[in-house]
């Protein structure tokens, strides 16, 4: 894993200020969805080898939920993001 | 005793004797000296007895590599075992003894193993102390560990401060050897921020313990004038006695400064050891080269020793390692060291060269036994002779120190930490690092270069280099010539053949050539696997020495070439850290930060025992003088809150404010109870369920204004709780206008609870608070007579007529200090957790116990919490999913011991009468108990299948961990005031 | 029942075997300081930052991309949420909630590197600049007032535990400490 994490907000931080939730490509679905659908979401995930994109909270620092994209193999950290802004993103 | 040390040179400060002790005889070194160099001087070359053989074994390099000399240094708690001798600096006073051996060094019962090493090949103990598996625990596993091991480990506390910190830099360059000096002169005179770092503790590198002339200087007077000069350079930073261990992700770098390793007396102001964090954009590693052993019969008798070592000893120390000394080589390093042996008047035995032919020239008369080689020694404690074979003949030579060289290994495993593997070089005849990206340079010896003119040039360069990375471009740093260098190219000989006696690959794990043999008839051939079978490269030295040797001696038995075998894999640490650094100022009461609650003083003064909890203290009781028991405290209390008024600090409570227009809707779909009309000036209980349907957490949920809410978490989810709705907010509803602020350190929190509470309360408080004008649940903001503003809110956890006050936290223990003089013709006490504790399941109220992370609303009795209306909030869909609504999921109910005298106990289980306890039986288990003051009897909080409908119905409460087994009766959770009566008064 | 109300600083009782004079680097524990947190929406978090720059006889320390503590150590808590009103953002007093601690003296970046992971080179954590960072542990928000300034806010709860740390990791450079204001 990381031993920094660049934040949007914040700048180059150690991973201590972070904690992680895990995978971010999930979205909750509607309340009308299927039942398919909610245990999809709320049992299922992926446990991908490679790019994954995850929930981080950058909890000692400004609180925001991030969406970190890196890759858990050779643990580079392509990019990371405002989780509302991806959110909206993928609202829209 | 004979003196080893010569009379004049080296770079110790003869005006600085020290006085030291080896297992209890007292020697004298000088400031500069190594605890081995010392040792040397004093004709000490016997330091320990190896692993398995317990064979005699010398001091073999004059580096970290060190396999043989590792001693325990100090006494008592400042004992520190596995110590290498040949890094560690001596000062006055210093106590070191040698390891495994018994009863003495010279004696030692052990070395009857050494009898036995036909039977003790690799893989011995796998083989023979397989069966009977009872015996491995009792038998063998004790035994081996006491025959085997290394330095004992002290049982007292070691009294010294350790700690940690960061540093940063744009160029980190490790070593501070030739190439490392004129890497940071290069990155410092540019005005890099650098950070220069070297194991030794005087940085110059090679440079130390060479006769060569740089310039018009010695090698040493040359790399104390570019010390000089870097140190006079703000932006760079020197950092001696400094071992980087460990590259990590993202270019953070992991080392260990030994501050005060080398006192008498450590100053109690600055820890002994501090570990460093090293973050830097670029590094270049300049770690030199390791000199390889040749693996020949006997090469483990003291006084064999390395021959790049000799020199240092010699040039640094200026301690001739013995007094006739021959040379075992296969490159230029043996006679590197017989020039300069013979330019101090040292006398020669021999040269042998394993090499046919070589360009190398001996010293004047020194003798030269060309395509020869050793294939044993003679000696007890030091080597006395060596037998050298040449063309089928055997000649024994006399000699007091064998010097030995097999060519070089570049200092390559920092840069293979992160995954990155060897790559073999035909040209080098050694492993050199992968190309790992710009961010990290192999410079000099470490690169596989050879003189220390190119090495110097190599790190100026390399440094360039990484500088243009940085987008920084750099005058050329003019490098003076070098004089006196020699050849030192080499050709490798992985294994002597002919060996008449052990021939050792790894000197502390005892690993010798057959032992690969073996390994490879098993079918180990995998590099990885020989590794494990034989242990070759496992010990505290992870194979700096032998490792090589050992692929080149695994790859000759399998016909191919190192290339194809590879390595083993290389991981932090490259040399071993001391668990005290590693844990920095974090042990004992500094182990993880301490909360303090605004109240802490208050407690304290009112006789408060503190307890634990996460990570605040609380106070668990208060006891009064002639309570012989901490239940005789809790007891009072609980009953005093009944009966009268009691105070309790609730102040860790986690307190959210919730700000924004949408925050009703917010905080409607959060909790699974509605929250949307929850008037102003009203509190309300809510639960937060996760979206498994599983509860959360709960707390009171209160409206200041129409927007603005002020929630409270369990203490223990104050942080998860935060979390969770930002998370939320930002990731599911980000539409929403609602903002959180943490408020849990402004308030200080104190309940009042019991009949009295009213009668106290009204003291303090300008406000009118009657039953009329402020009823159960009512929340206002009130001003307390003194003119400070507060939150009062008439909520209960007890069962009795109680309000919770908040203060700004400056006036928690003047305001605390208030309600008990008010309280006090009212019978007010102070109470703590555990009576909380009691009265929270008198009253049948569920905590954490209850809500384990498994449990539903409707399991706990809070079904009704849990809206059908609302169209959606977290835990919702999933909380009336199959199996959580089952008929038989266990349900929260009461239960009192048949025999009231039975002491009921948490996590006992429960069963039916006359079933076996089994899994298949288990009918649910107890949550939460305690002694109930008010009912004279034990009484308990369980989860029971079907238990609602189960009321008066005998169980069996089993307790196998205690071994108890008795009757209790099912009955309702609130054993207390079921009506609610008293929450109205 | 009449009654007089002292406010208790976090730190009461903890500040001993200090002389009253300060070394060449000190810790001084500011009394007396109002802080207060200010929320805003995303979208009013520029106009935000720039109304929170003038606000008189105070200093906005940034927390997040939309949250700040304003801190003053002349105005009172009242005064400085009255300025949040125009703000249209959400506003609450912490001064009893935070303790302020002004760290000072030629080798404070060396102290605070054995306590904060971040760069404190003027290059990257430039004087005015301030920041959520995880301080000996816990969570705080450090500052640099000037060169060789430093402020830290801290949690209530958790002021004892960075004080006596702060103390521990200056011993070697002789910090002495003491309340001020």
């Amino acid at each position: 894993m990381a031993s920094l994490i660049k934040c949007p907000h914040c700048g180059v931080r150690p991973r201590e200020e972070f904690s992680v939730r895990g995978d971010a490509s999930v979205v909750r679905p509607s309340p009308a969805a299927s039942d398919e659908e909610w245990h999809r979401y709320v049992h299922i995930r992926e446990n991908p080898r490679g790019p994954y994109r995850e929930h981080w909270q950058h909890a000692a620092g400004c609180r925001r939920w991030l969406v970190v994209h890196r890759n858990n193999v050779t643990h580079e950290v392509y990019d990371v993001m405002d989780a509302a802004t991806v959110a909206k993103e993928v609202a829209q | 005793m004979t003196s080893f040390r010569l009379s004049s040179g080296g770079l110790v400060s003869r005006a600085k004797p020290l006085a030291f002790t080896f297992d209890g005889r007292t020697m004298r070194g000088f400031e500069g000296d190594t605890l081995a160099a010392a040792m040397l001087a004093n004709d000490q070359m016997l330091v320990g007895r190896s692993f398995k053989y317990h064979r005699p074994r010398g001091i073999v390099t004059a580096g970290s590599s060190e396999p043989n000399a590792l001693v325990t240094i100090g006494s008592g708690g400042r004992a520190e075992p596995n110590t290498r001798a040949t890094v560690a600096e001596i000062y006055q006073g210093m106590v070191a003894t040698s390891q495994n051996r018994w009863p003495s060094l010279k004696f030692d019962i052990g070395a009857l193993n050494s009898l036995l090493s036909p039977f003790l090949g690799a893989g011995f103990y796998y083989k023979t102390f397989m069966w009977p598996s009872a015996f491995w625990e009792k038998l063998y596993e004790p035994l081996i560990r006491r025959a085997a091991g290394l330095g004992r480990a002290s049982f007292e506390a070691d009294p010294d401060r350790y700690e940690k910190a960061w540093a940063h830099c744009d160029l980190l360059i490790v070593g501070a050897g030739p190439a490392g000096l004129m890497a940071a002169l290069t990155a410092g005179r540019a005005g890099l921020r650098v950070i220069l770092a070297d194991e030794d503790f005087r940085l110059g590198g090679s440079l130390l313990s060479e006769a060569v002339a740089i310039g018009d200087q010695p090698a040493s007077e040359f790399a104390s004038s570019v010390i000089a000069e870097l140190a006079s350079l703000p932006s760079v930073t020197l950092m001696p006695r400094t071992t980087v261990f460990g590259w990590y992700d993202d270019m953070v770098f992991g080392a260990v400064e030994g501050v005060q390793k080398h006192v008498s007396v450590p100053s109690s102001d600055r820890p002994v050891e501090r570990l460093w964090r090293i973050v830097a954009k670029r590094a270049i590693l300049a770690t030199g080269a390791e000199e390889r052993p040749l693996v020949f019969g006997g090469n483990d008798r003291p006084g064999v020793m390395m021959a790049g070592a000799v020199r240092t000893y010699l040039n640094r120390h200026a301690v001739a390692v013995g007094k006739r000394v021959a040379i075992f080589t296969n490159g230029g390093s043996g006679y590197r060291a017989a020039r300069d042996l013979a330019a101090q008047g040292i006398e020669i035995a021999a040269i042998i060269d394993g090499r046919a032919a070589s360009t190398n020239e001996a010293p004047a008369g020194v003798r030269v036994m060309r395509g020869g080689s050793v294939v044993a020694t003679r000696g007890r404690h030091r080597i006395e002779a060596l037998i050298a074979e040449r063309s089928g003949y055997d000649e024994t030579i006399a000699c007091d120190a064998l010097a030995m060289s097999g060519g070089w290994s570049p200092v390559i495993q920092l840069a293979c930490q992160r995954g990155g593997k060897p790559v073999w070089s035909e040209d080098r005849q050694a492993f050199l690092a992968p190309d790992v990206g710009p961010q990290l340079r192999m410079a000099g010896a470490a690169a596989g270069e050879e003189s220390i003119a190119v090495c110097m040039r190599h790190g100026r360069d390399q440094a360039r280099a990484a500088l243009a990375d940085l987008g920084v471009s750099v005058p050329l740093v003019v490098i003076p010539g070098v004089e006196g260098e020699t050849d030192g190219s080499f050709s490798p000989l992985w294994y002597v053949p002919g060996a008449r006696d052990k021939a050792f690959v790894d000197f502390q794990n005892d690993v010798h050539v057959k032992d690969f043999g073996l390994a490879q008839r098993e079918g180990f051939g995998h590099i990885e696997h020989t590794k494990r079978y034989t242990t070759a490269g496992m010990a505290t030295d992870q194979g700096k020495l032998g490792n090589v040797n050992a692929i080149g001696i695994v790859a000759g038995m399998g016909g191919v070439s190192p290339a194809d075998l590879g390595t083993t894999t290389f991981r932090p640490f490259y040399t071993p850290v001391s668990f005290g650094a590693l844990a920095g100022a974090e042990v004992a009461e500094r182990a993880k930060p301490v909360r303090r609650s605004p109240l802490h003083e208050w407690a304290k003064k009112n006789g408060a025992v503190f307890v634990e909890s996460g990570l605040w203290h609380r106070s668990a009781w208060f006891s009064l003088p002639g309570e012989k028991t901490w239940r005789e405290s809790v007891d009072r209390e609980v009953l005093n809150v009944r009966a009268n008024v009691g105070l309790c600090d609730v102040s860790t409570l986690g307190k959210i404010e919730v700000f924004g227009k949408d925050a009703a809707e917010f905080l409607n779909r959060i909790y699974s109870n509605a929250m949307l009309r929850l008037p102003v000036g009203k509190a309300r209980y809510g639960l937060m369920l996760r979206e498994d349907g599983v509860v959360f957490d709960d707390g009171t949920v209160s409206r200041l204004g129409e927007d603005h809410f002020v929630v409270t978490t369990t203490t223990a989810y104050a942080g998860e709780a935060m979390s969770h709705m930002e998370f939320a907010a930002q990731t599911f509803w980000p539409e929403l206008d609602v903002r959180f602020v943490s408020v849990s350190d402004q308030w200080a929190q104190m309940s009042l609870a019991g009949p009295r509470a009213r009668d106290v309360m009204s003291q303090l408080v300008e406000d009118d608070i009657s039953n009329e004008a402020f009823p159960f649940l009512g929340v206002r903001e009130v001003a307390l007579k003194g003119g400070v503003r507060a939150r009062l809110f008439r909520i209960s956890f007890s069962g009795e007529l109680a309000y919770e006050l908040a203060v700004p936290a400056g006036y928690g223990e003047a305001v605390a200090d208030a309600l008990m003089e008010a309280g006090s013709k009212h019978g007010i006490c102070p109470y703590g957790v555990e009576a909380l504790n009691v009265l929270r399941i008198e009253k049948g109220h569920v905590t954490h116990s209850e809500l384990d992370g498994r449990t539903t609303a409707d399991d706990v009795g809070l079904g009704r919490m849990v809206s059908g209306q609302k169209p959606d909030f977290i835990g919702k869909r999933l909380s009336t999913r199959f199996g959580l609504t089952a008929a038989d999921r266990t349900q929260l109910v009461g239960l009192k011991p048949v025999d009231r005298a039975k002491e009921l106990k948490a996590g006992a289980h429960l069963l039916k009468e006359g079933a076996k306890p089994s899994t298949v039986n288990d009918q649910g288990h107890i949550t939460s108990a305690c002694h109930s003051p008010v009912l004279g009897h034990s009484i308990a909080l369980a989860m029971l299948k079907s238990g609602r409908e189960r009321f008066g119905e005998k169980v069996v409460v089993w307790d196998g961990l205690r071994g108890e087994e008795f009757q209790a009766e099912v009955c309702s959770p609130v054993f207390v005031d079921p009506q609610n009566r008293k929450l109205h008064l | 029942m009449s009654l007089s109300l002292q406010n208790r600083h976090a730190l009461e009782g903890h500040i001993s075997g200090f002389s009253s004079f300060s070394n060449a680097n000190h810790l001084s524990i500011v009394r007396g300081v109002a802080v207060i947190s200010i929320l805003v929406q995303p979208q009013r978090a520029e106009d935000a930052r720039r109304a929170l720059a003038t606000i008189a006889e105070s200093s906005a320390r940034s927390c997040g991309p939309f949250e700040w503590l304003i801190v003053s150590e002349t105005r009172s808590a009242d005064s400085l949420l009255q300025e949040a009103i125009s703000l249209d953002a959400a506003s609450v007093d912490q001064s009893d909630g935070r303790v302020v601690m002004r760290i000072a003296g030629p080798d404070v970046r060396r102290i605070l590197g054995k306590c904060v992971a971040v760069d404190l080179h003027p290059d990257s954590f430039a004087e005015g600049y301030s920041a959520n960072l995880l301080i000996a542990r816990i969570g705080a928000n450090l500052a640099r007032l000037a060169g060789d300034c430093f402020e830290i806010v801290v949690d209530r709860s958790n002021a004892v535990w960075l004080f006596e740390e702060l103390v521990a990791r200056g011993r070697e450079f002789d910090l002495s400490a003491g309340f001020v204001g």
